[in-house]
């Protein structure tokens, strides 16, 4: 891109960042929140959230309704709206779009494969799948024996095939094998992601970026979370970081060692960004969790997206405070429905 | 005076509804549409108010209905849309009709079911035998190869099926076959031979005909393949890849009885399913018809019903519990209809103890209401979207009803072009209660609600059209002109008078180009036209000069009474909200201010009109200068216009000057000096008893306005004199802005009726150039291609006409008229910040079904 991309940005991109600034400005706001924690029953909530931008989405729903229904409702809007976006999106935003929804791909195809191993049948599955993540050859990844099976034979004309290339192994699929997969694939992903960001250039870089490699560092932190306890090796462990995070090289190096969670502070102590959360994390009872303080952070990073004009990183931003939105709006039904209220106000208000 | 000159008075009234009846005195009152409820639990959230599970059964009832419309279209069934709007259902039939409305909607779902699983199996059954049909001329190719193929393996082999050879080397043949997508075979045939590594063989034709998807009910055009395949292994592969694709696999016969047996049942199958889902097609269709009778009123019924519940919900209860609490706004007016629909509403639900309601005194702005009709509707919604009036404040629309038209019309004055557009404006009027203009949408809709704007703005323009002389820009000579050419000849006069003016003779006519007549030549102008401008302005070359400096003058000349007008209204304002002293201190110095710069420029104006002959014309002096020179005070080297001028004007200006101090300090001083004057009561100033009077008078009345504001300070008269005092600064600040705004105000508003002139002369000359650009040329042409020319050339000046002068030009005199209004009038006096009525009324309902299913 040539500089001063934002004297011709609004040419192609501008109806669709309007637009989706006004999708932002009916996000709910906190007052929402406060008034959906004082909802008694799960009629209450579809009620208030007849007066929010939602409308009546539930109106069509036969009673009684259950918390899973809303989420399928919600995830059916925000995927309308997205589809709405991509269709009218061109190059090179549809891209961005691709990538975006690659990750949620991921995502399905690991989750089908999971069922394929128990033995679930395909239709049950297909429903948990995330629509943003939907593609014709989804249902036919049962067939894939082996990762490189799956590469060959399913998804080589998708856009996840170029993740592939670090992952090809005549292993057949088990659990863990699953696992791995599931962790190279988003490393490759996200790897390419980014440096589709960065060739891009501009403020879509500027903002991208420094998401991007949040999330990178922030799985590279839950790999090694995870992993603690199981017999992955701290070599293999390594070769599932993303490295295009802040933590590249040195910090991936040394969590690869890291063998609890003290020496994983320890790693994080030395990173001015990541020092903070680690320290704003409880321990053991009433704390935050570590991954409640990186949603925050998340949360707060795609907010200030917005403050910057003429950039694909709005988009991004967009989706994925919707998703914290409806995670919220899930975790408080959930509370009420199992009349569990102390926990009710643990959701992740978007400022 | 009229009730459109100011809003109506409102009361707050108290209605005790006991709880048995509250419903249907709602009800009777929505028919009416007489009162605004107020809000009484407005910190209760919407799901924790009393009626909240009412509201769900409406919503529920709601639900169903929009089901049984969406049904109900979809079986073709014309849904008749009642007259009359039914009445809200009592209490005792909701029962009833929502159980009559669930065993409807439980009825429905089953045989809808049943259908849709009957027409699913049919049209699976159908797809089988396409998938049959096409499939058998396939193996068909193949039979006839098999006796040569023993001897000769034929090449085309590979590509067709020929299993009899497969079985013969031993491998266990397998086939599957099915319908697919059109759109998805390639990506499926790709798929096939990637995961099978082409140990499979497909054979694919397209179906003639486009089939009905089972699962969505779309009609796409299908293909029906035929894999054939070895192995155990594989055909598991390919089944997955064909529910992966979501192709509709049916078994394959594998010899021509079992296939032609196949087929014969399947017939028959297709025949029974037939009549079957013919039957329950009538069925559902009995049953929807029925229903389709009462739906349009249950839609209607619920919706009220569930409107009453809103409102019920705004009310509070009482402490026994018995009855609920409501508050209304209602216009004095009404208070008898209301008292009486209460009355209804308790007999109809056979209470003992009837409702009642009082008026309560408030200290609260009430909403605004002003009645209108279709006629002053549009002209009342010009004023509103500026802004909705205060309470009891003079509304302009009523004067716009005049002026608006008016001042559109001097900048469209054309006798032509507003005939045509008051002809449109008729038309619309006379088919008023046409249904399809009622139900326009859009661009018709706007013209269709200000047809009677439109109407007034063409008789208008008809009639400055016809002082402009101006029809299609041409002149019409109804009376003659008052000029006489031939008298300019100097063969007419007398040798004596011959020598005094110049005169034309046949070589002067001859020669130059441009002749000129002189008005002070007897004979040569015989008075004035009687109406309008003289039509033989339209030949003269210095016919623009003439027009534009009548068109100024007259823009200023009305500019100026529109604005004065304002200011005097604001005196009605004043007098109304007795605030006597703003009169004497705010709308007097303005009206001086005004008058004597302004006003005065007037009275130059037509001064010189009147007093400046043709013979006197050379001497005149200018009124520019005149005028500027009031200001400078010059040596007096010009004659001026009248003796005496110098003094009069300096008596002006004196009083200009005075009055500016008085327009920014006179109000701010005199609440200080009221509010003094109070504090000391206590001192001894005996002499002054009688002002103090009148001065508590104005503080306990200035205290009503401060009410009137809203500020319920009044209880504590300490905080209230802290409060007065701090208000002073505010008060000397709003004055003084508002005194600036006013005086540049004046000068700027007054250039700003320019436009008046601006805009016709850009119409005049727009229409000018139409006329010179098309129907001249064609008129020019000779007479035997002319016939041919002049038909497009007619049609394109029309079009043209219609488009850019009547449409376009119309519209932007229109918002320029507009602009006039909002800002140069109503800013003299309109406050514009009250809230509107709005009644709780079953009309403001809408009764359309589109708007259920949105």
């Amino acid at each position: 891109m040539l500089e001063g991309a934002e004297f011709y940005f609004n040419v192609d991109h501008g109806y669709l960042e309007g637009l989706v600034r006004g999708c932002k400005a009916s996000l709910l706001t906190q007052q929402d929140y406060i008034n959906l924690v004082q909802c008694e029953t799960l009629e209450d909530v579809k009620i208030h959230l007849q007066t929010t931008d939602y409308g009546n989405f539930l109106a069509n729903q036969t009673n009684p309704l259950t918390v899973s229904k809303i989420d399928t409702e919600m995830r059916k809007k925000l995927c309308r709206e997205f589809e709405y976006f991509r269709n009218h999106s061109l190059e090179p935003l549809s891209t961005f779009f691709t990538y975006m929804t690659c990750s949620y791909m991921i995502d399905n195809v690991i989750l089908l494969m999971n069922g394929a191993l128990q033995k679930k049948p395909v239709k049950e599955i297909l429903v948990k799948c995330h629509p943003l993540g939907r593609f014709t050859e989804m249902e036919a990844v049962n067939i894939a024996e082996t990762p490189s099976d799956l590469f060959k034979a399913i998804l080589v004309e998708t856009p996840l095939a170029p993740f592939f290339q670090d992952c090809m192994s005549e292993n057949t699929f088990d659990e863990l094998n699953i696992e791995l997969l599931r962790n190279k694939l988003y490393k490759s992903y996200l790897e390419a992601f980014y440096k589709f960001c960065k060739n891009h250039g501009d403020v879509t870089a500027e903002i991208m970026c420094p998401i991007l490699e949040f999330e990178a560092d922030r799985r590279a932190f839950i790999i090694t979370l995870n992993s603690f306890g199981t017999e992955l090796s701290k070599d293999d462990r390594e070769t599932l970081y993303p490295t295009c995070g802040k933590l590249y090289p040195e910090g991936l190096r040394l969590l690869a060692q890291a063998e609890d969670f003290d020496q994983m502070r320890r790693v994080a102590d030395h990173y001015g960004v990541y020092k903070p959360l680690f320290e704003a994390v409880g321990d053991g009872s009433g704390g935050k969790t570590l991954e409640d303080v990186f949603y925050e952070r998340e949360v707060q990073m795609n907010v200030l997206a917005f403050n910057r004009q003429f950039h694909y990183g709005v988009f991004y931003a967009y989706t994925k405070l919707k998703e914290q939105e409806m995670r919220n709006i899930v975790w408080i039904a959930e509370c009420i429905s199992q009349r569990h209220r102390t926990k009710i106000n643990s959701y992740i208000p978007i400022l | 005076m009229g009730s459109l000159f100011r809003s109506e008075t409102m009361c707050l009234a108290q209605l005790f509804l006991q709880s048995g009846t509250a419903y249907e005195c709602l009800s009777a009152l929505g028919e009416k549409g007489l009162v605004q409820f107020r809000d009484l639990n407005q910190n209760v959230s919407s799901f924790q108010r009393k009626f909240v599970g009412e509201v769900k059964r409406c919503e529920e009832l709601e639900r169903i209905l929009a089901y049984l419309v969406q049904e109900i279209n979809r079986a073709d069934i014309p849904l008749p849309e009642g007259e009359t709007s039914p009445p809200a259902p009592p209490l005792k039939q909701v029962l009833e009709m929502q159980e009559q409305l669930q065993k409807l909607e439980v009825e429905l779902r089953e045989v809808t079911k049943n259908k849709e699983k009957l027409r699913k199996n049919l049209l699976e059954l159908i797809e089988y035998t396409h998938m049959l049909r096409v499939t058998k001329t396939f193996v068909k190719r193949n039979v006839e190869f098999e006796p040569t193929y023993e001897e000769f393996p034929p090449l085309e082999n590979d590509s067709l099926l020929d299993y009899s050879c497969m079985q013969r080397l031993g491998a266990k043949l397998g086939f599957v076959s099915g319908l697919i997508n059109q759109g998805k075979v390639e990506a499926f045939e790709k798929m096939l031979w990637r995961v099978c590594k082409g140990y499979t063989i497909v054979t694919y034709a397209e179906l003639d005909e486009p089939l009905e998807d089972p699962e969505t009910g779309e009609v796409i055009k299908w293909y029906v393949f035929l894999i054939s395949f070895w192995g155990e292994q594989i055909g598991h592969k390919v089944k997955k890849i064909c529910d992966c694709y979501h192709c509709h696999v049916y078994p394959y016969p594998n010899t021509a009885e079992e296939r032609k047996e196949i087929q014969e049942g399947l017939n028959t199958r297709i025949q029974d399913l037939y009549t079957v889902l013919h039957k329950t097609e009538d069925y559902l269709r009995q049953v929807l018809c029925k229903a389709a009778e009462s739906v349009y009123s249950h839609v209607i019924q619920v919706k009220k019903m569930k409107a009453i519940y809103h409102m019920l919900n705004m009310c509070s209860f009482d402490v026994t519990n018995k009855c609920l609490i409501a508050e209304v706004w209602c216009p004095e007016a009404d208070l008898h209809d209301l008292r009486r629909a209460l009355q209804e509403g308790s007999r109809e639900s056979g209470a003992t103890i009837p409702s009642f309601m009082n008026t309560i005194p408030t200290k609260e702005t009430p909403p605004t209401l002003i009645r209108t009709n279709k006629f002053t509707e549009g002209f009342q919604n010009i004023v509103d979207a500026y802004g909705v009036g205060s309470y009891r404040e003079v509304n302009p629309a009523l004067f716009t009803i005049v002026t608006f038209p008016f001042l559109f019309a001097v900048m469209f004055g054309d006798f032509g072009h507003g005939f045509v557009m008051f002809l449109f404006a008729l038309l619309l009027v006379l088919n008023e209660n046409h249904p399809r203009l009622n139900q326009s949408q859009e661009i018709l809709r706007m013209f269709f609600n200000g047809r009677y704007i439109l109407l007034l703005m063409g008789l208008f323009s008809v009639y400055t059209g016809l002082i402009y002389n101006d029809c299609f820009s041409k002149s019409v000579n109804l009376f003659g002109s008052g000029w006489n050419v031939s008298a300019m000849y100097s063969s007419g006069h007398a040798p004596a008078e011959r020598g005094k003016v110049v005169l034309w003779n046949d070589t002067i006519v001859r020669r130059s180009r441009v002749l000129q007549l002189d008005p002070s030549v007897p004979g040569v102008f015989q008075g004035p036209y009687p109406f309008g401008i003289d039509p033989i302005w339209n030949l003269a070359t210095n016919r623009l000069t003439f027009l534009n400096s009548f068109k100024m003058k007259m823009s200023v000349i009305l500019g100026i009474i529109h604005m004065t007008f304002g200011v005097i209204l604001g005196i009605f304002n004043h007098l109304h909200f007795r605030k006597k002293f703003n009169i004497y201190l705010v709308s007097v110095p303005e009206l001086l201010f005004m008058l004597c710069i302004f006003g005065y420029l007037i009275f130059m104006i037509i001064y010189k009109w009147l007093v400046y002959s043709a013979e006197t014309s050379r001497v005149a002096p200018s009124i520019l200068i005149e005028f500027i020179n009031m200001f400078l005070f010059p040596a007096s080297e010009t004659n001026g216009l009248y003796s005496g001028q110098e003094h009069v004007q300096r008596l002006l200006l004196a009083v200009t000057a005075l009055s500016v101090p008085v327009l920014f300090l006179g109000k701010p001083l005199f609440l200080l000096w009221l509010h003094n004057g109070r504090s000391c009561f206590g001192v001894s100033r005996s002499g002054y008893t009688l002002i103090r009077k009148e001065s508590e008078e104005e503080v306990s009345l200035l205290g009503s306005q401060d009410i009137e504001e809203g500020n319920n300070q009044m209880e504590d008269g300490c905080r209230e004199m802290t409060c007065e005092e701090f208000n002073f600064g505010e008060i000397l600040m709003t004055q003084v802005i508002h005194s600036i705004e006013y005086c540049l105000g004046c000068i700027s508003n007054t250039a700003s009726y320019l436009r008046l002139w601006a805009l016709s002369l850009a119409h005049a000359q727009l229409s000018d150039v139409l006329w010179t650009m098309l129907v001249r040329v064609g008129l020019r042409v000779d007479t035997t291609y002319g016939v041919l020319l002049l038909l497009p050339v007619i049609a394109l000046f029309a079009v043209l006409t219609i488009f850019i002068l009547l449409i376009m030009e119309g519209l932007s005199a229109f918002l320029h008229a507009i602009r006039l209004h909002w800002v140069e009038f109503q800013n003299k006096f309109y406050v514009g910040a009250g809230t509107k009525f709005v009644p709780f009324s079953f009309r403001l309902l809408s009764s359309k079904f589109s708007d259920d299913m949105a």
